[in-house]
């Protein structure tokens, strides 16, 4: 940005600057009056010539006598063509618009002249415009990049100098405005930068352009991975990869997206023998609009981390197996005394052993299953099965937890058979997880109910306790691993501190929904809600057995 | 009597196993403390069932069941495994190699014989 002084010289040569200023005078009907004679000896010099396609057709047919005079036309026809050019009024109403001006911005003539300078501004302009006007005001002119709006909203870059005008009696009377535009260049420079940025980055980088079937661009590392060297012209035609695993995919999703429209897509594929994520997203602005550009992120590392983890959680979780199954299997002999009759208070003593390695085992299994949700390697064994068959079984297996916590388990179901498409195992665990809690946090003598409730698209089931309900400070944390929550008494109920999280996975996994309503005093009913997607939803006679039938 | 091939690298599960089978009084059991020994014994020998453990030391429980099965009087017999990575796809993978039954450990020493017994007759 700078701005000059503007001086008011004298007329006496057909320079350009006053031949400009001439232009736009006899242009302007604000001061078109009398001949160019006239007011040459007035006007102030102004930079750019542009708006004398009128007037040079006068004043080459009344003046134009020497070589000097076709000179200056000439120069003038060029800077012409190539400016955009606008005058405007003090209140910076447009004036005269030249057909660069009406090229660059989409309107017609006669939806500009008369209208504010203003409607074709940025933000960026309105807080230029004081400082300009003032420059203008007291005589100076101004130079700088501002961009300009276009009819369509768009809006393009220009560098533009601004200089006021005067009228015959030296009088400041507006401004005119030739502007280059710099879209490009500012695109080019923005380009350069986004490709020295682009080119430390450690994930290959493609711009894609899918009519031309080749990358335009590929960063340092994307160059590297496939043996290439930087082209002047740097266009890879995408034929050349073809032997490349991985690529066809890439070339695939980005013509996919291009004639869906799609502006996102993320996959992982094989790409040069190495578990790669890919991005792909539209280039929306500036020369790279409608090519897409292509992040590959190497996942080799990460994948073998993973698997290094799985594979000890895995071993731990094995060798810890070994010795409790010795521990587990020598007490169970003992209490079923075929080591002979133990006093009382052994068995006492041994029962809490053998409760504790059975928590032992479950907190094992629950890690287990954490580790597989956190890897996202969760698999659900998905068949269509009787929820009610489920319901039942998950009853009669937790017959010993009912005695031990002295609690009545009872159930809506009348047999009818609800079918759903689901995991019957991992649903099983899902219940028994929600019946042996009910169990535990119930009142001595009192009754926990399930209550399966067929929604038509889906099926609810419950599970209510009469117990003593969870805290409100604590009811955010309920599904949180190892939640420390007022009592929840684990070690003495014998809970993990895992299952609901695991259980939250496991229904969320499977489509549904899991919750829990409570009231402090007064009981609470965990719940699942499950679709009946794909299943099979004719009534079918139940049996004491679980049925599954193969997904089809 | 059933007869039993137990195959086991831990002693203490081995000691666990017989005495849960003992309890129950219907098999004859022979066990082994790695898939090689077993192999051996089994030369001479035909088990109405095979347990094998399937995480030990030298050959795993799988090979030693490839091998077995390569004896034509072993071809036939009802093979359990017994493991620690109970994992539903690994499971799965046993069933597929011809396993009559999977059993988690820890087991229960109490209902062990009966599983093995409803495996044999599945």
């Amino acid at each position: 940005m700078r701005s000059s002084e503007t001086k008011l010289n004298t007329f006496n040569s057909l320079s350009l600057g006053g031949a400009a200023a001439l232009g736009w005078y006899l242009a302007s009907s604000a001061v078109l009056s009398g001949s160019a004679a006239d007011v040459v000896p007035v006007l102030g010099t102004v930079a750019i010539a542009a708006l004398l396609p009128a007037y040079l057709g006068v004043r080459r047919a009344r003046f134009v006598t020497d070589k000097q005079s076709l000179a200056l036309g000439q120069r003038i026809d060029v800077l012409n063509e190539h400016a955009i050019v606008n005058v405007v009024d003090r209140s910076t109403n447009l004036i005269e618009v030249n057909d660069r001006f009406l090229e660059a911005t989409g309107y017609s003539k006669e939806e500009l002249i008369g209208t504010s300078m203003h409607k074709l501004y940025c933000d960026e302009n309105q807080k230029l415009a004081p400082t300009i006007h003032l420059l203008l005001s007291t005589g100076k002119s101004w130079s700088g990049e501002t961009p300009i709006r276009r009819k369509d909203g768009s809006v393009f870059f220009t560098h533009t100098t601004v200089r006021p005008i005067y009228d015959l009696k030296g009088n400041w009377i507006g401004s005119i405005s030739a502007r280059t535009d710099v879209t490009q260049t500012h695109e080019l420079l923005a380009a350069r930068d986004i490709a020295q940025v682009t080119d430390e980055m450690k994930e290959d980088i493609w711009i894609v352009d899918c009519e031309m079937m080749a990358a335009t661009y590929m960063n340092k590392v994307a160059l590297g991975r496939l043996g290439l060297r930087r082209a002047a012209e740097q266009l890879i035609p995408l034929s050349q990869l073809k032997g490349v695993d991985g690529v066809g995919s890439i070339v695939a999703t980005c013509r996919e997206m291009r004639s869906t429209g799609a502006d996102n897509a993320q996959f992982e594929t094989e790409y040069c023998g190495k578990p790669f994520h890919i991005g792909i997203t539209r280039l929306k602005v500036g020369t790279l609009k409608g090519r897409f550009m292509v992040v590959m992120a190497d996942m080799s590392k990460r994948v073998s981390e993973e698997q290094r983890k799985s594979d000890f959680i895995s071993t731990v979780s094995h060798e810890l197996r070994s010795p409790l199954t010795s521990i587990k299997g020598a007490m169970g002999l003992l209490l079923s005394r075929a080591a002979g009759e133990l006093p009382d208070k052994a068995v006492s003593m041994l029962e809490i052993a053998h409760r504790n390695a059975d928590r032992l085992v479950l907190i094992i299994n629950d890690i287990l299953d954490l580790e597989k949700i956190a890897a996202g390697r969760m698999e659900f064994d998905r068949r269509d099965v009787n929820l009610t068959d489920l319901v039942t079984e998950t009853k009669n297996a937790n017959v010993t937890m009912q005695k031990r916590f002295a609690v009545k388990v009872e159930s809506n179901s009348d047999d009818s058979p609800i079918w759903i498409n689901t995991d019957p195992n991992r649903i099983i665990q899902v219940l028994n997880n929600f019946l042996s809690n009910a169990c535990k946090f119930s009142k001595s003598g009192s009754a926990v109910r399930i209550v399966i409730e067929d929604q038509g698209d889906s099926v609810r089931v419950a599970v209510k306790d009469q117990g003593t309900g969870i805290p409100i400070k604590d009811q955010h944390k309920v599904f949180e691993r190892f939640a420390d929550m007022e009592n929840s008494n684990r070690s003495a109920k014998g809970g993990t501190g895992l299952g609901l999280s695991i259980c939250k996975a496991i229904v969320e996994g499977l489509g549904g929904n899991i919750g829990f309503e409570t009231t402090e005093g007064i009981g609470t009913t965990f719940y699942f809600v499950l679709p009946k997607t794909e299943a099979n939803m004719e009534s079918t006679p139940a049996d004491n057995v679980v049925k599954m039938r193969s997904a089809s | 009597m059933l007869k039993l091939i137990h195959v086991e690298d831990d002693a203490d599960i081995r000691e666990i196993a017989k005495m849960s089978l003992d309890l129950a009084g219907d098999f004859d059991v022979i066990q082994c403390e790695c898939g090689e020994d077993a192999l051996a014994r089994v030369q001479d020998y035909t088990p109405d069932v095979i347990l094998l453990d399937m995480m030990m030391p030298g050959m795993t429980g799988r090979q030693t069941l490839e091998e077995m099965r390569k004896l034509p009087h072993l071809a036939n017999v009802p093979a359990i495994f017994m493991t620690a990575r109970a994992q539903h796809a690994e499971i799965e993978e046993l069933r597929n190699v011809g396993a009559a039954d999977v059993i988690s450990k820890p087991f229960d020493p109490m209902s062990l014989a009966d599983q093995i017994k409803s495996a044999i007759r599945k």
